[in-house]
């Protein structure tokens, strides 16, 4: 562990990812305060921010458990929003293959958007292993502090302001925050369409099961909207 | 299976699964490259999943009731919240904008 650490990378990786933290602010303080307003108790609330780790997966499970649906096709829907962490993983694999699996380990369970962000453009610049990996290191460590602290933040809230505000509306409105600035092409206006159309429209599908299927149906309709794009030039 | 033991499987299970994602590529398939179509179905993960996530939250309301209408302050709240967010880009002004236009709406109906 030692052999790879470097302490100006460290500061470094958390001096660049701190103007990010602010932004993450509302979106780790919603999944507290969801996960409360599901029924988990302040510990559980945390417990799952720690080691869930994850915006999206987080909301999800959360949602799911309220309106009930069953264990299975909760955690098959946290697959699905997982998927992207994929495209990170395949990303940042060549940098890191060099590295012990302790250090693997470690800088793969702290890796999220912002991380992701902010050091595979460091990764690409330079050869240095140690000082990269320690800056990654660094930066990680500052988003996982970052969200602990937002989710405390949520957690409180949620004890402390009354129901009729219609506070859990944030969450919707932070997912929206990231979507709609991408919808900026031809195909990703397709992949959305499709599936507002289809979540709508397969509502009434048993066990809730209308979120996954209507992402995948959006999810190829972007594969067959890019096929066309290319088939015309 | 009670609420409080099902949140603590879910903390678990969920934990595992956005972990194994992480580490898929760095640790467990390192020595293989990601497959093509794999590769472009990941692409449009992001826009997909969070449109499945967002619209039922806003279109059904409450649940299992269709609301399609501008009578609906949550899907007037969403669309000039996402008029925001598409020319600020700013999670901040998107999240303020959103949940003003929705308290207003409340109000204004009473």
């Amino acid at each position: 562990m030692r052999a790879h650490f470097s302490r100006e990378g460290f500061l470094e990786g958390v001096r660049d990812i701190a103007p990010m933290m602010l932004g993450m602010v509302p979106f780790g303080m919603v999944c507290g305060l969801g996960a409360v307003a599901a029924g988990a108790s302040p510990l559980a609330a945390l417990a799952m921010s720690m080691i869930m780790f994850s915006g999206a997966a987080q909301i999800v499970a959360t949602q799911m458990l309220v309106a009930g649906a069953p264990f299975g096709v909760i955690l098959l829907s946290c697959l699905v929003v997982s998927l992207r962490l994929l495209m990170y993983s395949a990303a940042m694999a060549p940098y890191l293959r060099p590295l012990d699996h302790r250090w693997r380990n470690l800088l793969s369970f702290l890796l999220t958007d912002q991380a992701f962000a902010r050091t595979i453009q460091r990764f690409r610049r330079s050869a240095d292993l140690r000082f990269n990996a320690s800056y990654f290191l660094g930066s990680g460590t500052l988003t996982w502090v970052s969200w602990q602290l937002s989710a405390v933040l949520g957690i409180v809230a949620g004890r402390i302001i009354p129901v009729s505000w219609d506070l859990e509306f944030v969450v919707p409105l932070c997912f929206l925050a990231v979507l709609a600035p991408v919808l900026r092409d031809r195909v990703s206006v397709l992949v959305c369409i499709v599936a507002t159309a289809a979540v709508i429209a397969l509502d009434a599908m048993p066990l809730r099961l209308s979120m996954v299927c209507g992402g995948l149906l959006g999810i190829a309709a972007g594969i067959l909207g890019d096929k066309l794009k290319g088939g015309h030039g | 299976m009670d609420r409080p033991l099902a949140i603590w499987l879910l903390i678990f299970a969920v934990g595992a699964i956005t972990f194994t994602a992480r580490l898929s590529f760095i640790a467990l398939f390192a020595r293989r490259r990601m497959p093509p179509l794999l590769a472009e179905a990941l692409k449009h993960v992001p826009v997909a999943m969070l449109t499945a996530i967002v619209v039922p939250a806003v279109v059904f309301v409450p649940a299992g009731v269709l609301r399609l209408d501008l009578g609906n302050p949550k899907l007037v709240a969403a669309l000039v919240a996402g008029a925001v967010a598409w020319w600020t880009k700013s999670a901040v002004s998107t999240i303020v904008v959103g949940m003003g236009v929705l308290w207003l709406l409340r109000w204004l109906v009473g």
